[in-house]
């Protein structure tokens, strides 16, 4: 997401589901659409059958998605940067880009400056400090004349961006990237062809992704990657076009909004920083950029800050923006918390409807940690691994000093509310039925869990009390034990401070105190729809409002925008890219169009067209990002495990990793000949996440009991292993046991003249529920992302062999 | 060991055949509660196994009771009379057999009953079911008309009056059963090894039935004679598996056809399993016994016993090349019948066989045909 | 009307929707399979399981191995041998043409499993005093909890269907759009799979691949096997009416010429 965010402005996908039939050409890299998200592969198949729409499907497996590629490529894990990379060579040095589209909606004519450079697989400004590695961003600033950014609209200038990318990707050829990748270069030149011809103006290629780009120590990048060669093809913001990531749970988009993640607050607001950020002038002089939307990021915190703390929140206390959690610089990410518990310093967790005893990286570390905690909460339909820990096999519960609460909780059937799917559509879903035995809502629990802490700081005092008793919390229904679906929605929403009524538009919040919003991306989904009478999350018109975007169905973020940055579907006059899909058309001195425009619809088109980005300072889509920390443009390096050197540079690995300390993190040498074998994790249709209920739901069990570990004929033949065995996964940090497949889909693959053997295991398995098996993430690394702190899941070294003796 | 009239002289072989026996009702308790598995080694692509392949055998086996009606009271052939009745008798406790192990076989045997009021007369296994349970009624009452000789005397003028129409029935109603139980292996046609795979099948189980009847008559006969030290005369029984003989060359005649114009012949020869167990089946158990049977050979109690014995054993294995040599390609080899399955054919042999001895002992069924006597 | 379902396997993603929406609808209990190298589970149906998905590697024209999927489940014949066998009437075919089992009537013979042409059917073996012969009912149950398409609905395993690989329809109308489908797009292998199989069945399939390579019986007889059945069984009634006539009148003649070849002997004896 982050990546995207980097490129684009928001960290979502930029199309949605059902657009996915405007598609010519599907690459798909990095995403198992038919077993993860069966519903993205019915559009898929749409587009395929109804216009013969062609899918490309890069996978280190052959996955269900794959079975029904056009093009199946079989790549290493961990090379999708060399493999879009080259796609983006391709499209240059064969001029496949759309030309117009680079010099109107992108940053390729900006000039950066002189001092920028590359070289030895490292961007200008490296620099060392106490074996820390950053880079010093200021060589990758543009030019500008003290008010605006040279551009040259010619692409000519050898410094403008266009040029640096041309300079940049020229290393990528077609024989380079088939050597690190180990596709085929007959393959690879037919992806570029297919693919590159996408940069026609009359045609939309849509990139789809998942895990399988994100997870991993370059995952931003990997992303950037994709939302380059988006950009330079010209296929962002056009119907049938986009960077569509698909999230990794039916409702991870919703969770994201509303800042799951431990930087950020709802609706993409940064947490302020302790010593960064000492009071509200303060954030909002630093934090608010001069141009592009985010200029009104003070009305959005304003109003969150009053949907928080209500009348406590006045303009005289800066509206209680003392009271906000302020992060301190350490890392708090999940590898960052769990080091922290491992090392002491964290006394309780509550997990809630999380369960990293099987999901987190290094899975076993993970739970050597838990041992470590005073307390803990699990708040889950059943009792998971992690609740389990401390009576998990192996381990003695009496040396186990943690006191454990298990809160059963209801699942998404057995309660009411609202689901952010990938595509950004927030769609209401009713109970089904009611909870079994004892169990409660999430909102049930957290209401009770809150009013509780209340009465014991109002009542026993302790330190800092205030923000828990200066919040503003209440949502109780008359009458009823679960607290006001419908209160919590209205806040979500955003309101006029004394009104009862749900704001249409996030252009209404102030920053005055009049308007109380919890997340300003989400406002106007409660509003309700004047012909249908629902609120707009309600709604189920089946009405297509043309090119299927379904405007009356649910809600889509924001603003019920299906496309994003729909302003790039027609040329700067407003004419659109093709006739047949014509999101947007200017006629007769207004707009015209299918969808809500993503961009000030009042004034003429030639004005609109010079920040068709409207989120980022400059509204232009970057091809070139200053902002992340490992680079503007993605590299490729190696995995942190990998069985061969970087073919490109001395740099092997990507310098910005985050890496942990500890068993967990402990990494095979490369081409360590102890762990010879490439080892990706993945999902199957069957089990969801760490498989907490699907795993305890029988039916779901009888159609993917066993935990597996699949291989090719070959490795089977050369250790012995016949399908079913039992075998042994082993690699640096710890060793698994698991059941064979010997699958002929599995290959081996030709990695710079030399056999590299990839093996794949699910990572849906644990000690818990009726089918158990071994957690595959028992095995993978501690090691993640500069960026986002996202593990490395996709790419690591193991060993197999036969369990003897059997 | 006496009860009024009746006596079982006990011996220590029939002594072990009443201890199979027990232990045979005891297995048949567990079985009918236990289910069909793990008793049996039945599953899914081998639903019918050891049980059926008796079944079948044990009808066709039983073949002598129709055949020797037919001859001994339909076409009154008067010197097929004296063995017409031990025919009938083989016959009855044949059938009594088939219906034990038939209980034994399905899954539910508190329903056996519901094909009487649910016709699914479209089924072979319908003719079969309703054929075989009128038949072996059929066969009790003639098997009463020679018992009440003895005991409910009573009752006898009556069943002798009746005879000659339950005759009739008995002699054509296994024209029906002895065919269908072939029909049954027409709905598998198109999965059976094409040696076997014929619409004929009815019609070669029924005329290979028919002569079979006759060879387990002549075993009988001989083995009954040692037993009980009756004398029947070899030209009797020579002119009885003539009779077989002449049948068995229209078989191979319409066998061989039925093969040849099939375009299969050439697979016999092939040299794989399913050929040589054809080639066993006419070679050993069809070619040898009619030239036994038309040879010297068949003057002599050896001569009668080998054809006796070949030609049982060649039925057997037809019907067990049906149901399991033909279709072991197309449903392979996961089966292997359980200890369980033997036990209960077996023993239901043994119940069979003490009922045998008891009634032989007690009962007329060796001597002479009374209609021939009191004549 | 007829009806039946279309299966596109160029469509089917392997999902196991249908397979899961077939266990949740006809309530049926949930086993755990032995490992299968395909991850069929379970490898075939059973007598828990009216449907399974196969999962296989077959190689395309090009030489490469890829993956298909196919949902596996009572074809429904048209003739269907199943109940032509069944002896007690517990298989019928309804008007839709659904074959339905009824358990009450069921004797536990297995005839309709050794039967079926394409060895669907399965037997409850484990049950010890109620097992049933298991298979796919067409979610047709008029008199039970189970109907879907006695109101008009289509079949649990259809609604489940996210990639639109089955669509459920008269059986003719999926037969046109079948030949449609082929011959609009060439990747289709020419051949319905279900238009004349065992004489013709209302599940019709369609695929990119040939069917034998995907453990399709494909030399599945084109005659209906009760045709077989029937040609014998229509001799019945002559057999034992004619047969029967014939043996009493052979019964009388014999007897009555025995009876006089008997007298003459007397009188011979006694002259």
């Amino acid at each position: 997401m982050a990546g995207l965010a980097a490129s684009f402005g928001r960290g979502a996908m930029t199309n949605h589901f059902n657009d996915y039939i405007n598609t010519d050409v599907f690459l798909v890299i990095g995403s198992n659409s038919a077993e993860t998200h069966p519903m993205a592969m019915k559009w898929i198949n749409e587009a395929r059958n109804k216009k013969g729409a062609k899918l490309i499907v890069v996978d280190p497996r052959l996955t269900k998605t794959a079975a029904h590629a056009d093009i199946f490529v079989r790549h290493r894990p961990g090379t999708d940067i060399p493999f879009l990379l080259g796609i983006m060579n391709y499209a240059i040095e064969n001029e496949l880009y759309h030309h117009e589209y680079l010099v109107k909606y992108t940053n390729a004519s900006y000039i950066v400056k002189p001092e920028f450079g590359f070289k030895d697989g490292l961007f200008s400004g490296a620099k060392l400090d106490n074996g820390v590695f950053t880079y010093d961003k200021n060589t990758w600033q543009f030019e500008d004349d003290g008010k605006t950014i040279k551009k040259d609209p010619t692409l000519q200038h050898p410094n403008c961006v266009f040029q640096l990318l041309k300079k940049h990707v020229s290393r990528y050829d077609i024989k380079t990237v088939s050597e690190i990748t180990g596709v085929p270069e007959k393959v690879y030149r037919k992806v570029c062809e297919t693919f590159a011809a996408t940069g026609a103006r009359d045609k939309s290629g849509n990139i789809i992704y998942a895990m399988g780009i994100t997870q991993h120590t370059y995952g931003t990048q990997n992303v950037r990657a994709i939302a380059m060669l988006q950009l330079l093809l010209g296929n962002i913001g056009k119907p049938g076009g986009g960077v569509n990531a698909q999230r990794g749970e039916s409702n991870v988009q919703g969770s994201t909004d509303l800042a799951m993640l431990s930087h950020l607050l709802p609706g993409y607001l940064g947490v302020p920083n302790a010593t960064k950020h000492t009071n509200l002038q303060d954030y909002i002089e630093k934090e608010t950029p001069a141009s592009g939307y985010w200029k009104n990021k003070p009305k959005f915190l304003v109003s969150l800050l009053k949907a928080f703390y209500g009348d406590n929140a006045t303009k005289e206390n800066d509206f209680c923006f003392d009271y906000l959690p302020k992060v301190d610089g350490r890392d708090h990410s999940h590898m960052g918390f769990f080091q922290d518990m491992y090392d002491g310093k964290v006394k309780g967790l509550i997990a809630w409807g999380q369960n990293p005893a099987v999901g987190g990286p290094g899975a076993a570390f993970e739970r050597e940690a838990m041992k470590k905690l005073d307390w803990m909460v699990v708040v889950d339909l059943f009792e998971t691994e992690t609740a389990a820990f401390w009576h998990a096999p192996n381990v003695d519960p009496g040396e186990v000093q943690t006191e454990c609460f298990l809160l059963p909780a209801a699942f998404s059937f057995e309660k009411e509310g609202t689901v952010t799917n990938s595509g950004r559509w927030i769609q209401y879903r009713y109970k089904a039925v009611n909870p079994p035995g004892e169990a409660k809502s999430d909102t049930w629990i957290a209401d009770r869990l809150f009013k509780e802490i209340r009465r014991l700081y109002r009542e026993q005092g302790g330190a800092f009390p205030e923000p828990i008793l200066a919040m503003d919390w209440n949502y109780d229904k008359p009458g009823h034990e679960e607290p006001d679906i419908a209160k919590i929605a209205l806040e979500i929403n955003g309101y006029r401070v004394g009104e009862n009524r749900a704001l249409d538009s996030f252009g209404k919040l102030k920053d005055d105190g009049s308007t109380a919003c919890g997340m300003w991306i989400y406002t106007g989904y409660w509003a309700v729809d004047q012909e249908l009478g629902v609120p707009n999350c309600q709604r189920r018109s089946t009405e297509d409002s043309g090119l299927g975007t379904y405007l009356k169905w649910a809600f889509s973020w924001p603003l019920n925008r299906r496309i994003l940055y729909n302003r790039c579907s027609a040329d700067e006059h407003g004419k659109p890219w093709d006739e047949s899909r014509a999101l947007f058309r200017w006629q007769d001195g207004r707009w015209v169009g299918h969808d809500v425009p993503d961009f000030n619809a009042k004034v003429v088109p030639e004005v609109s067209a010079e920040t068709p980005f409207i989120m980022l300072p400059k509204g232009h889509g970057r091809l070139f990002a200053n902002n992340l920390v490992d680079g503007p443009f993605p590299e490729h390096y190696e995995p942190m495990e990998s069985p061969v050197t970087n073919r490109l540079s001395k740099q092997q690995n990507t310098p910005c990793a985050a890496v942990f300390k500890g068993q967990w993190a402990d990494l095979a040498k490369v081409g360590d000949a102890k762990y010879p074998y490439v080892a990706t994790t993945h999902r199957v249709v069957e089990h969801y996440q760490s498989g907490a209920v699907t795993r305890n739901n029988p039916s779901l069990v009888e159609v993917c009991p066993w935990m597996y570990v699949s291989i090719s004929e070959e490795l089977a033949r050369e250790k012995g292993i016949r399908p079913g065995d039992e075998v042994w996964i082993e690699t640096a940090r710890g060793r698994i046991k698991a059941l064979a497949q010997v699958s002929p889909v599995v290959k081996p693959l030709k990695v710079n003249g030399k056999k590299v053997e990839v093996v794949g295991l699910p990572w849906h398995w644990g000690y818990q529920g009726i089918a158990m098996g071994a957690t595959a993430n028992d095995l993978t690394p501690a090691v993640g992302d500069g960026n986002t702190k996202i593990p490395e899941y996709k790419a690591f070294l193991c060993n197999i062999r036969k369990v003897q003796g059997v | 060991m006496t009860i009024g009239k009746l006596n079982f002289k006990m011996t220590p072989a029939r002594k072990v055949l009443l201890f199979m026996a027990a232990l045979t009702l005891v297995l048949i308790v567990y079985r009918l509660v236990i289910g069909l598995r793990p008793f049996t080694n039945l599953n899914n692509d081998w639903p019918w196994g050891l049980w059926i392949a008796v079944d079948l055998s044990a009808v066709a086996l039983a073949g002598g009771g129709y055949s020797l009606t037919l001859m001994a009271h339909i076409l009154n052939i008067r010197k097929f009379k004296v063995v017409a009745r031990r025919a009938m008798l083989v016959s009855l406790l044949t059938y009594i057999f088939v219906l034990l192990v038939l209980f034994v076989e399905i899954g539910r045997w508190y329903n056996f009953w519901r094909p009487f009021v649910s016709w699914g007369h479209h089924s072979p296994l319908f003719e079969v079911f309703v054929c075989i349970s009128a038949y072996t009624l059929v066969q009790f009452v003639e098997f009463t008309e020679v018992a009440t000789e003895k005991v409910a005397t009573n009752w006898h003028k009556f069943l002798k009056k009746i005879m000659p129409v339950v005759v009739i029935i008995a002699a054509i109603l296994p024209f029906g059963h002895q065919a269908s139980l072939g029909a049954i292996y027409l709905a598998t046609i198109d999965r059976m090894h094409g040696l076997w795979a014929t619409t004929m099948i009815p019609w070669l189980f029924l005329i290979s039935s028919f002569f079979v009847g006759p060879a387990v008559v002549t075993l009988e006969t001989l083995a009954g004679g040692r037993i009980f030290n009756h004398k029947v005369s070899i030209d009797v029984l020579r002119s009885l598996i003539r009779v077989s003989g002449w049948l068995m060359i229209a078989y191979l005649v319409l066998k061989i056809g039925d093969v040849a114009s099939r375009g299969v012949l050439p697979q016999a020869f092939s040299g794989s399993f399913e050929g040589n167990m054809f080639l066993l089946e006419m070679v050993a158990g069809v070619i040898v016994p009619i030239v036994i049977c038309f040879s010297p050979l068949s003057n002599t109690k050896g001569g009668l016993a080998a054809f006796g014995l070949l030609t049982s054993a060649g039925v057997v294995l037809n019907r067990v090349n049906v149901v399991f040599t033909s279709l072991v390609d197309f449903l392979g080899n996961s089966y292997s019948p359980s200890w369980g399955e033997w036990a209960i054919s077996i023993g239901a042999l043994a119940i069979i066989a003490l009922a045998y001895l008891f009634i032989m002992e007690n009962f007329n069924f060796a001597g002479h045909d009374k209609h021939q006597t009191a004549s | 009307m007829a009806k039946g379902v279309l299966v596109d396997l160029t469509k089917c993603i392997g999902c196991k929707g249908c397979q899961t929406a077939c266990k949740q609808w006809n309530d049926l209990p949930a086993t755990i399979p032995d490992f299968d190298n395909n991850l069929t589970y379970p490898a075939d149906t059973d007598a828990y399981n009216y449907t399974t998905v196969l999962h296989r590697v077959v190689e395309k024209e090009d030489g490469q191995e890829t993956l298909r999927f196919a949902k596996r489940q009572c074809m429904h014949c048209q003739e269907p041998t199943c109940v032509t066998v069944c002896f007690s009437r517990a298989l019928v075919k309804s008007p839709e043409g659904a074959i339905v089992y009824d358990e009450e009537k069921c004797v536990g013979c297995r005839y309709c499993i050794i039967a079926c042409p394409f060895q669907v059917p399965k037997y409850e073996w484990n049950d010890a005093l109620k097992p049933v012969v298991s298979k796919c009912q067409f979610c047709f149950d008029p008199r039970g909890k189970h109907d879907r398409i006695g109101h008009g609905m289509e079949p649990a395993c259809v609604n489940a269907c996210p990639s639109r690989a089955l669509k459920f329809g008269d059986r003719d109308e999926l037969l046109k759009e079948a030949r449609q489908r082929i011959s609009s797009d060439s990747k289709y292998v020419n051949h319905i799979y279900g238009e004349k199989e065992a004489g013709g069945t209302n599940w019709l399939y369609i695929s990119d691949v040939p069917f034998e390579k995907l453990g399709f019986r494909t030399d599945v007889s084109q005659t209906p096997l009760p045709y077989y059945v029937h040609d014998y069984l229509k001799w019945t009634p002559t057999v034992f009416l004619g047969g029967g006539a014939l043996f009493a009148a052979l019964h009388f003649y014999t007897k009555r010429r025995n009876e006089v070849a008997r007298a003459v002997e007397k009188e011979e004896v006694a002259e």
